[in-house]
């Protein structure tokens, strides 16, 4: 299993430094190479690491472990092809780790990506439909049952479109630099990743590289079924450019319209289900 | 023995505890939320709160609050003992006792939320528990229609296919444990964090979005 999660790990900070480059590209920049996120990585976990003196020491440092253990849980989710419940309460859970960060340091820009986080819990709300849509074509939330389904009937991407476009909105709202990440919005520093730096700032790192990886992982798994490994990571790829472009056009949003914007995401698809749960069925 | 009728929802059970007809479980599912309840019981546990550094507008001017030692003592309490409801409602497998823990941390956060004497705290505090209140009305309520019209509160017998729960009595369950913690009844919660303590406040998030966490696997078995 330690070879998936250094897999997931590299491959999710490539991605990060793919992410960077695109939205540079697009705007005009040239932006840094590729492997940057991986070199800041390496730097991060080199570099003098203290905690400051107002901070939670205790929470300072748990979360980033929790971070760390919680995204490495949901890979093996997915390898073991577990519970998409289970992906989801995980999913749900990195709201705490958001929070947490925030709030344990004592800083007033910690604080503030802390309360945003809190507002911005609507960013769970297409994921919830997402897992409900799944579950009324599929009659289980069993990866193995959804893959064996997807064999039999076709790619869920199909059949359900409105799901898939409501977990790529959930994908969205986690990227680096997206409309939706008022968390870590400049205006508040870094918001409540401001304090964690040096080794925090890497385990922070990795674990959000391996929270892009399991996401973009499970939308394809979810959304296209199962493909051979090479197929699966050039879609995932084809899929974070597509997510980059947005990045790279779209403003950040305040953080009522990004609540705004994704409760009529949850809204929407809860219409599609009541239409095809309750009216077709 | 009990065995789950349904395990395309959150996995093979994993352990069961019988007593009488109220059996109390674990799932993979729900191993995993009571490992999560159980970590940041612990960490309530053994951290100490931070010193919030507020930044007087107008001016360059900072300072850092304090946290007295009574305050800390009964903020860590109730977020104990928050901690130790979340972990009863996410192994429990009967419906009351479900939501007996669901209301016992609506209480508890109230009181992590009322631990600290600052005007703008309180008022949400008080906010906080008349949503808390109004929202026992729901909770007990489906309670009360799932016993009146399948003659059981076991998730044992209503997880089967054989019973079938009215969606009035899951919907006043979700609006239930909603009120009792989750958003849209943030009214409190972004106040909350002018509160300093953080371990002991991150229990009220922790408390909320586990018993939302465990009310969705509930509401789909049944």
């Amino acid at each position: 299993m330690i070879d998936y999660l250094i897999f997931g790990t590299i491959i999710g900070l490539l991605f990060h430094g793919i992410h960077r480059k695109v939205i540079a590209r697009i705007q005009g920049r040239p932006g840094p190479p590729i492997w940057q996120e991986i070199l800041h990585t390496l730097k991060f976990s080199f570099k003098q690491t203290w905690i400051p003196k107002t901070a939670s020491q205790t929470l300072f440092v748990w979360v980033v472990l929790v971070a760390i253990g919680i995204w490495s849980a949901a890979l093996i989710v997915l390898v073991t092809e577990g519970s998409i419940l289970l992906l989801f309460g995980i999913y749900m859970l990195h709201k705490i780790v958001e929070h947490g960060m925030g709030l344990s340091s004592g800083s007033p820009y910690g604080k503030f990506g802390a309360i945003r986080s809190v507002m911005s819990a609507a960013s769970e709300l297409p994921l919830f439909a997402t897992v409900g849509a799944i579950y009324l074509f599929t009659g289980s939330l069993l990866l193995t049952d959804i893959l064996a389904w997807q064999s039999a009937h076709g790619p869920l991407l199909i059949f359900a479109f409105p799901a898939a476009v409501a977990l790529y909105v959930v994908i969205l709202s986690k990227m680096h630099y997206s409309p939706f990440a008022i968390i870590e919005s400049k205006e508040i520093v870094s918001g409540n990743m401001t304090e964690h730096f040096g080794v925090w700032r890497a385990g922070l790192e990795v674990a959000f590289a391996l929270k892009t990886y399991v996401l973009l992982f499970a939308f394809v798994l979810l959304f296209l079924g199962p493909l051979p490994l090479w197929l699966v990571l050039a879609v995932m790829l084809l899929l974070l450019l597509s997510l980059s472009f947005i990045c790279a056009f779209c403003p950040m949003l305040s953080p009522y319209d990004t609540v705004t914007m994704q409760s009529l995401t949850m809204g929407i698809v809860a219409v599609y289900i009541v239409i095809v749960g309750v009216i077709l069925a | 023995m009990f065995e789950l009728p349904v395990t395309t929802i959150e996995g093979p059970e994993i352990f069961v505890i019988e007593f009488g007809d109220i059996v109390n479980y674990f799932t993979v599912y729900t191993a995993a939320l009571f490992t999560f309840a159980l970590l940041f019981t612990i960490l309530v546990i053994i951290s100490r709160p931070e010193r919030q550094v507020d930044i007087a507008f107008g001016g360059d001017a900072f300072y850092t609050k304090d946290v007295t030692p009574a305050q800390m003592k009964f903020q860590r309490f109730m977020a104990l003992a928050c901690g130790l409801a979340t972990l009863g409602a996410m192994m429990s497998g009967d419906v009351f006792n479900f939501t007996l823990f669901t209301s016992m941390v609506g209480i508890t956060n109230i009181g992590i939320v009322a631990a600290y004497k600052y005007k703008h705290v309180l008022n949400a505090a008080f906010q906080y528990g008349i949503v808390a209140m109004i929202a026992t009305v729901p909770l007990f309520g489906s309670a009360a229609i799932i016993l009146a019209t399948t003659g059981t509160l076991s998730m044992w017998e209503l997880f089967g296919s054989t019973i079938a729960v009215p969606l009035i009595a899951k919907i006043f369950l979700v609006l239930g444990v909603m009120g009792e913690g989750m958003a849209p009844f943030y009214v409190a919660k972004a106040e909350i964090t002018r509160a300093p303590g953080a371990p002991y406040v991150l229990m009220i998030h922790v408390s909320s979005l586990l018993l939302f966490l465990r009310v969705v696997e509930i509401v789909i078995s049944m």
